[in-house]
């Protein structure tokens, strides 16, 4: 397994710190991470380096970057991502985006389409329909959450992730090594919900149409934290967009089905030369 | 020393196999629960016990804000205070308080706030609670990354509107208004005193200093577990220069009197063990949302290993251990005169905020605590701290110049109900 490199991008006074995993050859791929961030360079990470130089930058409040002040609302959120981009000197690459990730590289993609050379969405969120309610991702104790993220709740990351909820629990015996990882998660998800508290929906159903980049949405066939009936949506409203389920798989389809969500990006990427 | 009695209001009738049935009293609690009439009948029967609060010679009556709950049902504590303004009229009426930064414009607040300092004659405290995770946040939909960030810009602006004479505009982040200018200003001034509850953040304790307002411990879990907190607010007054004046503090207690000790568990129980095992079955999922809780804030509680985390309430303790443990102060007056005594040294609170109805207690045991507390306790307890001077308690009309409810019509009865002119 190839390890990332780890590096931090500073973009200027008043403006976030950046780190950025990158890993691999090729062409470049920019990754952006879901709500849980980067925990381990795992699942679909390796498979895709293998084929991609992948950049993997993190969010401010996950990992070493900084700076959550500075992004006040969605849109300066969006333009973050260019300023990354930039600072990477990437020039419309494939952008990857799970969850969270999936709905800003779409309003990316919608913001300024010519910067984006292709786009696949993992499960994002954005959309909002009345009779699939995306699941509340802060309303819940962290270990329920669990049967909404993973279809197979004793695949290996799932169990990885109950161990982690114990952290989570009222008794106060955590080692000084496990309060930091706590404070970390904590960091993390206050720059999720920043964004996606409470209703994690602003307005990309609209914007869908201008997106031009080729577009792949994958999904995996039995998520019960965003539905897949939302796949078709992107799919209708996306200009050139297809669609991949994979089967067998929830919510965390590059933590618990790597090899087939990796085999169909690169399928279909393959298919568009 | 003050006495301020407070009502939370709870709903009375949560099924026996409520824990059981539901995650929690809060947020999505399946309101079929809520009969409505008998809801019109506990509202006014809280009223009532208010309103004897105030015949008895209490400081203060105390009301607060909650929302789409079973544990209080004051979604709106300025209607309760409203009515209170016009049933009551010696008590100050402490509102604590209002969530500012749930109303939109913030000025709503400044504006009723006014209006009830007001109508009652300058009565009025002023709270200004960051609010529960589960109000402001579930209920409300307030973004917890960014809602103490609000509150700050609530509170700016509604006492800059307080004071201004002269419209003027504001131009903030989250409120953008071309013209405030209130109308009705408060009798008091520069404006009502302002209390803010806390859980034991410091940068709750620094925000009181320097403004100069009243820090409200509000923890149900009583006295003795508060003594570390409360130092602590004690401790970074001093590190500040601020003087250790017991009336900066107030602190909430639940307390329940009856004739003997022997009398008080077998009188009070049911109701003591319906407040800490329905009332505040919490779920916890929904009490800590990621941003709401500062990270030193965070680090603070998870490093301090001291059990004091939100979720340890005092649910499914026996009497005995509620009573040993200072959760509740409960006995006959000896009892509770000695150990409010106590808690007043050991906190160096000069307010006490008094929950003397709980759970689901009835009007006769609850009138009957208040009664007892009154006259049995109150008395010996008045002088303490007598030696500080109150700076965070309402400058109200003097009760000569106070308007009486009624006294308008009264007036012009005989005028008004005179026989009509017949005209030829």
């Amino acid at each position: 397994m190839n390890t990332p490199r780890s590096q931090i991008l500073n973009l200027g006074a008043n403006r976030p710190s950046v780190e950025v995993l990158e890993a691999g050859e090729g062409a470049p791929l920019l990754f952006l991470h879901g709500a849980g961030g980067i925990a381990a360079w795992e699942g679909a990470l390796p498979l895709l380096s293998a084929n991609y130089h992948v950049y993997a930058p993190l969010l401010p409040g996950f990992g070493q970057s900084t700076g959550l002040q500075y992004l006040e609302d969605q849109f300066d959120l969006f333009l973050h991502g260019f300023d990354v981009m930039e600072a990477l000197g990437l020039e419309r690459p494939f952008v990857v985006g799970e969850s969270l990730g999936g709905w800003m590289a779409a309003e990316m993609a919608a913001l300024r389409p010519k910067e984006i050379g292709r786009l696949a969405l993992a499960a994002p969120v954005g959309l909002w329909r009345d009779e699939a309610p995306v699941v509340d991702l802060f309303g819940k104790m962290v270990h329920e959450l669990i049967p909404y993220l993973f279809h197979n709740q004793s695949c290996p990351a799932a169990q990885r992730m109950m161990m982690l909820t114990m952290l989570f629990s009222d008794k106060d015996d955590r080692t000084q090594e496990q309060v930091e990882i706590l404070i970390a998660m904590s960091r993390g998800f206050r720059t999720a919900a920043k964004f996606l508290f409470p209703i994690p929906e602003h307005g990309l159903e609209h914007r869908l149409w201008r997106i031009a980049a080729p577009t792949l949405v994958v999904w995996g066939e039995q998520d019960r934290f965003v539905s897949p009936i939302y796949a078709e949506i992107f799919r209708e409203k996306i200009p050139n967009a297809e669609v991949v389920k994979i089967p067998g798989t929830g919510h965390l389809i590059g933590l618990e089905s790597p090899e087939p969500y990796a085999e169909a990006l690169l399928r279909w990427e393959r298919d568009q030369h | 020393m003050k006495f301020n009695w407070f009502h939370l209001m709870p709903y009375r009738w949560l099924p026996d196999n409520f824990r059981e049935r539901y995650h929690g009293v809060w947020v999505d609690l399946p309101n079929a629960l809520y009969d409505p009439e008998r809801g019109h009948t506990l509202y006014n029967e809280y009223l009532d016990m208010l309103e004897y609060a105030d015949q008895l010679g209490y400081d203060a009556v105390g009301v607060n804000e909650h929302h789409q709950n079973g544990y209080g049902m004051m979604p709106s504590p300025n209607l309760m205070a409203a009515a209170l303004a016009r049933r009551t009229s010696k008590a100050m009426i402490l509102v604590l308080g209002n969530s500012i930064a749930l109303y939109n414009p913030p000025t709503r607040v400044a504006e009723e706030f006014a209006m009830l300092d007001v109508i009652s004659g300058g009565r009025l405290i002023a709270g200004f609670p960051v609010g529960t995770p589960m109000d402001v946040n579930y209920c409300y939909g307030q973004n917890p990354a960014t809602l103490r960030e609000k509150y700050r810009e609530a509170h700016d602006l509604i006492i800059k509107a307080w004071a201004e004479r002269e419209p003027f505009a504001w131009n903030g982040k989250y409120t953008k208004l071309r013209y405030v200018n209130l109308w009705p200003q408060p009798i008091q001034k520069p404006h009502p005193p302002v209390w803010i509850p806390g859980l034991g953040s410091i940068e709750t304790w620094d925000f009181c200093a320097e403004r100069g307002y009243n820090y409200s411990y509000l923890s149900f879990t009583g006295y003795k577990r508060a003594k570390k907190v409360v130092d602590g607010y004690w401790e970074r007054m001093a590190a500040l220069g601020k003087e250790a004046n017991p009336y900066s503090c107030a602190f909430f207690q639940q307390i329940c009197i009856s004739d003997t000790d022997a009398a008080c568990e077998r009188e009070w129980w049911p109701h003591v063990d319906y407040f800490f095992n329905r009332c505040l079955h919490l779920y916890p999922g929904m009490t800590a949302p990621p941003g709401y809780m500062t990270e030193a804030s965070i680090r603070a509680g998870v490093a301090a290993q001291a059990g004091n985390t939100s979720m340890n309430l005092g649910t499914n303790k026996s009497w005995k251990e509620l009573v040993e443990g200072g959760y509740i102060i409960a006995g006959s007056p000896a009892t509770i005169r000695q150990q409010v005594e106590e808690l007043a040294h050991s906190l160096r609170c000069g307010h006490l905020g008094l929950g003397l109805h709980m759970g689901s207690a009835p009007i006769e045991l609850t009138n009957r605590s208040t009664y007892l507390f009154a006259t049995e306790v109150m008395p010996h307890l008045r002088s303490l701290w007598s030696e500080w001077e109150d700076h965070w308690w309402p400058k109200a009309l003097p009760e000569a110049r106070r308007e009486k409810p009624g006294s308008h019509n009264a007036a012009v009865k005989a005028q008004v109900e005179r026989p009509m002119e017949v005209t030829a």
